[in-house]
């Protein structure tokens, strides 16, 4: 008997919250993914820890944790150094469910985390970061007509900071052009597997939260406007979908209000965990001799331990010492009269792997409104910059729309638990 | 002891691809490449280095020099293995002898030139005192006696295509741009030589920067400026490495103004000087608008004709012109005092002068070459190892000659054709080479003059010299008359 695949779409909104697509669908603005909604299965998902897109991406991409695909954050320090490293697609430690043997023909458009692109069956355009079209495009004969219709991977987050109307009438086109890009591929490609990722939604979020939460606010139509046009491709894609294929829709993590910037390491001097030989120190390699434990971003939290970093100040027997205390003194961490922290995690609470051991020792989960960060530069406890929106980790959402969805889908589920959801719905007997 | 360049990170290396800039606050990048991510956290700079991409993608700021195994110990500092150079310009007095220099160091050179200053030499009817070789015998020899290969390519600076081409297939690291005419009174014959100065120098340049920003954006230019660039101010204001220092203030009616970090006034003496005032501005910008890095090197009087490395072959000689458009000052005086012509100084001859010798010179651009700016940095030098009045430099001539030659060597005033001061206060800045780049002037200038009048005594260079002793008193006026000056005075003391 043959088997044969059904063929999966997989679409992806980046940042976008479960309360977020349920209440725009429930009030008409996203009446496409009503409509999906209705057909499929809809599930609150939770994000990695930490809710970090290239965390969250590498785990819905390979179906393992991080402690097995090895991505901790945007940012890690080179093994035995204080070097700064910006970990990429090179980096992931396992396999992407299109390198799996029998996946058939892929396009992988805009998946973030996944640059330089390399040779797979099928066509990969990395979503961010990416640093130019060339490398981010397999096969590279594709890069001129992405030029052609100004394709653009991401939209310049800087304009925002300029002017709203340039980064939002950026959005728009960068969305234009990946529209255009995924109508080109759909065609042209013979598929059995199409992910899309739609990432404006993201930025959307951290520069205009407070437009949507406020109805009277100037840009608050754009926002749903933007979301709206989304919504159109979700219908158009469905709409071109065969009978028999299934779609997955999901978001890596979600959003919420942003109260304040809390910064860690600001916070582990002042209590005598970091010792810097600047001040203020400027780069990772200040770290001083003395230091207990130190921060990358968001919140993960690394004991300085002898033989493992330049100047380990912690021997190995001390460690679970060191943590504790580390736990005690979070646990009360308090800005304007709230307790920032809502859970502490041991790495081996989180992660499971050949990579634990590069895993952080610990992971602050923040209560809601507080926005971890990392910087080793921060002068300051806390504060409040120019984004709105911030990550958030319980409440990221799927929809899954296929025949037998409701037993693909676990009922509580993570994002690591996508490929699985994939694999169970592509099974069908070719009659 | 530390080597100067230890601290420098890949921020200034040559090796390193700055990929991008990129904001994780919100997750996204920006189309801002080479912006510097000081000031906001959480904005980093991700680059990858072109020598060792397994290091992947990280901040440029966490390698030293000093940590980086590429950069290898040396007496010039730390020095990027194998770094490419190119020299624009290689044929001439300096690119010669600098490619050679750098070839010995164990650095790749290559290099272009399309024999202008042979021909701008021939056309005025000269030749350099020193015989040269032809280009491929130049190169033979570099090969059989030092065991360099250098890559050189015969074309036109201003040949944007194929210097283009080349540029992309050497991938210079640093690219060394001696491409210009050198000269001031050849500037200022006529029309027609002015404006070949100011083309081939701006727009060889401009050139250049256009290509080193789509081929080559984190190369770094060493242009030859000139100390002439800055004039001689009679308020005896202080000639500053390129910018007004930190505290320099401007005070007008009552107020007062910062002048920090700005461009200091340019006086230029020739039309030729003025091509490098353009240069210098075009090179500031060029830096501003697309983050290239840059030290503009204002090069004080050259002279001298030793290095280890020209002297291990005739065939390796580097140029020695001795008339009135291309002979340097004290190049020109050893000539006349060989030849028993009395030393020319112009006017009171009481003009100063910052003044390095050619080895000196050497080690300086090799310090600059191992220590690169920083993207977007217009960094400007004061390369000089001393300053003299051109009569005391004579006075120096003179003694040599006549103590260690035998030579009857008088010294005579003539009447000056160039428009500038004659007596005029002097101070100039010229700290940074020493201070930042740990350079030490190795040779005297009477060490120097000595080694010139060993080499100009030799038979058969003094015969070249007097074959052409006629073309070494000036006749090129800045008015634009043509006639050879008169004799004011002569002095033959001992």
């Amino acid at each position: 008997m043959d088997i044969a695949k059904r063929r999966i779409v997989i679409i992806g909104l980046d940042g976008m919250p479960f309360g977020l697509i349920r209440d725009l669908a429930g009030d008409g603005t996203m009446i496409h993914t009503k409509r999906l909604i209705k057909e499929g299965t809809f599930r609150q998902m939770a994000s990695s820890i930490p809710a970090i897109s290239s965390v969250a991406w590498s785990s819905v991409i390979t179906g393992v944790n991080p402690g097995a695909h090895g991505i901790f954050g945007f940012t890690d320090l080179a093994p035995g150094t204080y070097r700064l490293t910006f970990p990429n697609f090179k980096s992931l430690k396992a396999s992407p469910f299109w390198e799996r043997e029998g996946s058939g023909r892929s396009v992988i458009l805009n998946v973030p985390a996944t640059f330089p692109a390399r040779p797979l069956n099928g066509v990969q355009v990395a979503g961010f970061v990416a640093l130019d079209l060339e490398r981010a495009t397999y096969p590279p004969s594709l890069v001129p007509w992405l030029k052609s219709v100004n394709y653009c991977v991401d939209v310049d987050s800087q304009a925002a900071h300029q002017s709203l109307d340039l980064f939002l009438r950026n959005l728009d086109r960068t969305l234009q052009a990946r529209v255009t890009a995924y109508r080109y591929l759909w065609d042209q490609e013979n598929w059995d597997v199409f992910m899309l990722v739609f990432t404006g939604t993201d930025r959307l979020a951290h520069f205009l939260w407070h437009a949507y939460e406020d109805e009277e606010h100037r840009y608050h139509a754009a926002f749903l406007n933007h979301l709206h046009q989304v919504d159109s491709v979700i219908g158009e894609i469905a709409q071109r979908m065969a009978d028999e294929d299934a779609l997955i829709v999901l978001s890596d993590h979600g959003f919420e209000a942003l109260d304040s910037d809390v910064y860690v390491n600001f916070f582990l001097r002042e209590q005598g965990f970091l010792k810097v030989e600047a001040n203020p120190p400027w780069r990772w390699q200040d770290i001083a001799q003395g230091t207990l434990a130190f921060a990358l971003d968001p919140a993960r939290m690394y004991v300085n331990l002898q033989g493992k970093y330049p100047r380990g100040s912690v021997r190995p027997e001390d460690r679970v010492s060191v943590l504790e205390d580390l736990a005690d003194a979070l646990a009360a961490l308090e800005v304007n009269g709230k307790k920032v922290v809502r859970r502490l995690y041991r790495k081996e609470e989180l992660y499971d792997g050949p990579w634990l051991e590069r895993a952080p020792d610990l992971v602050v989960l923040a209560n809601e409104g507080f926005n971890l960060r990392g910087s080793i530069q921060a002068r300051q406890l806390y504060g409040r910059g120019t984004f709105t929106g911030k990550h958030s980790q319980a409440d990221a959402f799927l929809l899954v729309r296929g025949p037998r969805s409701q037993e693909a889908t676990p009922d509580h589920p993570c994002v690591s638990d996508v490929v699985g959801i994939m694999d169970r719905l592509r099974q069908r007997r070719w009659q | 002891m530390k080597l100067h360049n230890a601290d420098k990170t890949c921020w200034n290396c040559p090796a390193i691809d700055l990929a991008g800039k990129v904001d994780f606050r919100a997750c996204g990048q920006s189309v801002e490449r080479f912006e510097k991510s000081l000031g906001e956290d959480e904005v980093y700079v991700m680059a990858e280095c072109k020598r060792r991409p397994e290091l992947g993608l990280f901040d440029p700021m966490g390698i030293t020099f000093e940590e980086c195994p590429e950069w290898v110990e040396s007496p010039f500092g730390y020095m990027l293995r194998d770094m490419r150079v190119m020299i624009p310009g290689i044929d001439g007095y300096l690119g010669w002898a600098l490619a050679l220099w750098l070839g010995r160091l164990g650095f790749q050179v290559s290099g272009i030139d399309n024999y202008s200053r042979r021909d701008w030499v021939m056309e005025r009817g000269a030749h350099t005192v020193v015989p040269i070789a032809r280009m491929t015998e130049r190169l033979q020899a570099a090969r059989e006696v030092l065991g360099i290969n250098i890559n050189f390519r015969r074309m036109d600076v201003t040949d944007r295509g194929r210097l283009r081409e080349f540029i992309d297939e050497v991938k210079p690291e640093a690219i060394v741009h001696y491409a210009e005419c050198p000269s001031a009174p050849y500037s200022m014959i006529d029309a027609d030589h002015a404006v070949e100065v100011q083309r081939n120098n701006v727009l060889g340049t401009l050139g250049l920067l256009f290509i080193m920003r789509d081929a080559v954006p984190e190369t770094s230019l060493l242009k030859l400026g000139t100390m002439g660039e800055y004039g001689t101010p009679l308020t005896g204001r202080p000639l500053f490495e390129g910018m007004f220092p930190a505290d320099a203030v401007l005070h007008w009616e009552g107020r007062e103004w910062s002048m920090g970090g700005e461009l200091t006034p340019r006086d230029p003496v020739s039309f030729y000087h003025v091509s490098k005032v353009q240069d210098t501005f075009n090179i500031y910008e060029a830096c501003k608008y697309w983050w290239l890095r840059s030290y503009d090197i204002m090069q004080g009087v050259i002279y001298g004709v030793y290095t280890e490395q020209v002297v291990a072959d005739p065939r390796l000689r580097t140029r020695f012109d001795i008339d009135e458009w291309f002979g340097t000052v004290i190049n020109r005086f050893v000539a006349q005092a060989v030849i028993g012509i009395p030393l020319t100084i112009y006017g009171a001859g009481e003009q100063m002068r910052g003044f390095i010798g050619l080895q000196d010179a050497m080690q300086c651009m090799t310090r600059l070459i191992c220590s690169p700016p920083e993207p977007g940095q217009y960094g400007v030098v004061n390369q000089m190892s001393g300053y003299y009045s051109i009569r005391e430099l004579a006075e120096v001539v003179a003694r040599v000659g006549r103590r260690d030659f035998d030579l009857p060597v008088k010294i005579q005033r003539v009447e000056n054709p160039r428009v500038e001061a004659d007596r005029h206060p002097f101070e100039p800045i010229y700290e940074r080479l020493p201070d930042e780049f740990g350079f030490e002037p190795q040779v005297s200038p009477e060490e120097e003059v000595y080694r010139m009048f060993e080499l100009l005594t030799r038979p058969d260079i003094k015969s070249r010299i007097q074959q052409k002793s006629h073309l070494i008193l000036p006749k090129t006026w800045w008015s634009g008359d043509k006639r050879q000056v008169e004799t004011l005075e002569i002095w033959d003391e001992e």
